[in-house]
């Protein structure tokens, strides 16, 4: 073997080999970065409100001045309720129920006795159904005919309570947990009947800006005590892709308002997939350039060597032998491509995620052996594909002058 | 391999209508285990391409030519490299040699892959021929007659059946030329192998059984 290497190691060229290799050397970096970039990123955007995997828009009719006066509720009809639904931009779509009924909430702080406050306001419920809610909780569900209904608050009238409200009157601010504890004690009343509930809050939405209480109790209760039929005023729609324009158009089209922001969230994952999908491709292109450059690298230099292969052949050696050398070269050269490429992953991933762990500081990692195994199986199908290419130019010398 | 038989083969570039008086192509010709034999040609009149063909290099011929009446077309890459390291061995006219490995070097290369003769024996041989202190030289800086012997010798480190010789001594003196052939014909009884000869005049001195006319 170390005659056949003497042999055929003869115009190599390491200017090509390095161009190859650094070529080779940044694509890979750059796919396999691409790759755990987005694995890294994307759960920052899919916790929580989980709009990675779909987004949703709450569709309203825009409140005009002639519309308040009249006393036009601006409810949306069945038949456009269908309209949004038939939409190529639109998944699922579900109606705010709103509550028919009277409801009463009332707080007891420091007992119910005497010496104690009691807090009472006048309010409403909204239902939307279940599979809408982002929150989930265990407890969101409700048996008809139980005294305990689960509310969902949105995120919005805590913050505002405890930075605005509980920070100007120096009161104790209150955690999400702590307001799991409370109980609400709630007087529903219509139609001359009336009934006392405990409120339970389970969560908080950034979702849904509203009180939410479960479908199957508002339905209940609006049978039960409500006064004329709920005429959902607001809509929410799971848009497949958030920046699709037609989405836009239709809204301004017909009116429409959306409510609030998760639009543009939308936008920022679409954007980070856009810019992936760049990064990847980018990284793709240099990779088969280095690929060609190599191919085009091995097949010159087995063109130069061209009569020493024929020799070997002749001489009794079999072609997959000679090529052998040839193809550990660039198995080899491929493989320290890889290592260095993952070297490089883990030292840029380290860099950015201590400033992904500032920014998001409950996100998990995921782990680089998915990323690692791309890249192996890059390695092994690019040499893979370089050693049949050896062994066909072998054949071809063996049979050139058929 | 006992015998390699050759029916009506003759180079593609022979096919034109030519009448051909040979006694090889065109013709049904037999090469058997153990014989010698000497193909007498004028230059132009294919001698190497008849070498080449039955040693599986070039296949621009039409007919047969077959190894124990085994067609040579249908043997696969690794057959013939079997055949090359086992059953036939060959001094190519144009030696075929690495001229930037040195003379040994050159024939360690074929004597690595069949583990046949001792280094000792291949120092032998290198002495026998008058060219013991140019093995460590590159082949590329020897003469041609040098580089003939070393080719020899090369070809010498194999079992083999059949050993071709394309104008063995074309660039060597008597003396050269009859040792050459001493070697050869003593290798050749020891393995029980034929002995096939090319030559356009002069040629090696030895006991040929059949002479052909290209």
């Amino acid at each position: 073997m170390r005659l056949i290497w003497k042999l055929l190691q003869q115009h190599i060229s390491p200017g090509q080999l390095c161009g190859f290799f650094f070529a080779n050397l940044f694509g890979m970096a750059i796919v396999l970065l691409g790759l755990q970039f987005y694995k890294d990123v994307a759960p920052a955007f899919s916790g929580g409100d989980s709009f990675i995997r779909s987004d949703f828009v709450v569709l309203t009719k825009r409140i005009g001045t002639l519309g308040s006066l009249s006393g036009s509720v601006g409810a949306f009809r069945r038949s456009e309720v269908d309209e949004v639904a038939q939409q190529p931009f639109a998944g699922r779509v579900g109606v705010f129920t709103p509550s028919t009924y009277n409801v009463n909430a009332a707080l007891d702080l420091g007992g119910s006795g005497a010496g104690g406050f009691r807090f009472s306001t006048d309010m409403f419920f909204e239902s939307v159904p279940d599979a809408f809610v982002d929150v989930q909780a265990d407890s969101w569900r409700y048996a008809p005919g139980t005294p305990e209904i689960p509310i969902i608050l949105p995120r919005s009238y805590l913050n505002l309570y405890n930075f605005g409200f509980a920070q100007s009157r120096s009161l104790p601010k209150i955690s999400e947990g702590l307001m799991g504890l409370v109980r609400l004690d709630i007087r529903i009343d219509g139609r001359g009947k009336a009934r006392r509930f405990t409120g339970r809050i389970v969560g908080f939405s950034t979702r849904l800006n509203t009180i939410l209480v479960p479908q199957a109790f508002n339905d209940w209760a609006n049978a039960e005590f409500g006064e004329k039929r709920p005429a959902p005023a607001r809509m929410i729609v799971e848009v497949k892709n958030p920046a699709d324009e037609r989405m836009a158009r239709f809204v301004q089209d017909k009116g429409y308002e959306t409510e609030d922001d998760n639009l543009e969230a939308g936008r920022i994952t679409y954007f980070l997939k856009l810019v992936t999908a760049i990064v990847l491709l980018v990284g793709a292109v240099i990779s088969l350039l280095s690929f060609y450059m190599l191919m085009l690298s091995v097949y010159l230099l087995l063109q130069k060597n061209t009569t020493k292969l024929e020799n070997l052949l002749l001489i009794g050696y079999r072609p997959a032998l000679v090529a052998l050398p040839y193809q550990l070269l660039t198995a080899g050269l491929n493989l320290v491509v890889l290592l260095l490429a993952c070297v490089a992953l883990c030292a840029v991933r380290g860099q950015y995620m201590q400033v992904l762990s500032r920014l998001f500081p409950q996100m998990e990692s995921p782990s680089l052996l998915g990323t690692i195994g791309v890249g192996a199986a890059i390695f092994l199908a690019v040499s893979l594909i370089n050693c049949l290419a050896i062994r066909r130019k072998i054949n071809s010398i063996r049979l050139h002058r058929d | 391999m006992e015998r390699i038989t050759i029916e009506q083969a003759l180079p593609r570039v022979f096919q034109d209508g030519r009448p051909i008086e040979s006694e090889v192509w065109n013709a049904q010709a037999e090469f058997q285990k153990g014989k010698t034999y000497l193909v007498e040609a004028a230059s132009g009149t294919g001698k190497s391409s008849l070498l080449s063909y039955i040693y599986g290099y070039r296949r621009d011929f039409g007919g047969k030519i077959c190894f124990d009446g085994r067609d040579c077309r249908t043997l696969s890459a690794d057959e013939w490299a079997r055949l090359r390291q086992g059953s036939l061995s060959i001094l190519f006219q144009e030696l075929r040699l690495f001229p930037e490995l040195t003379a040994w070097e050159n024939v360690a290369i074929k004597n690595n892959l069949t583990h046949f003769k001792a280094d000792r024996e291949i120092d032998a041989c290198f002495e026998a021929l008058g060219i013991g202190e140019k093995k460590g030289q590159p082949c590329g800086k020897l003469s041609f007659g040098q580089q003939q012997r070393v080719a020899l010798i090369r070809a010498l480190c194999q079992p083999f059946d059949f050993i071709f010789l394309d104008e063995p001594v074309s660039h060597l003196d008597e003396r050269n030329s009859s040792i050459l052939g001493e070697l050869v014909s003593g290798e050749a009884a020891r393995q029980g192998a034929g002995i096939i000869v090319t030559s356009i005049g002069k040629h090696m001195e030895l006991h040929y059984d059949k002479r052909l006319k290209l």
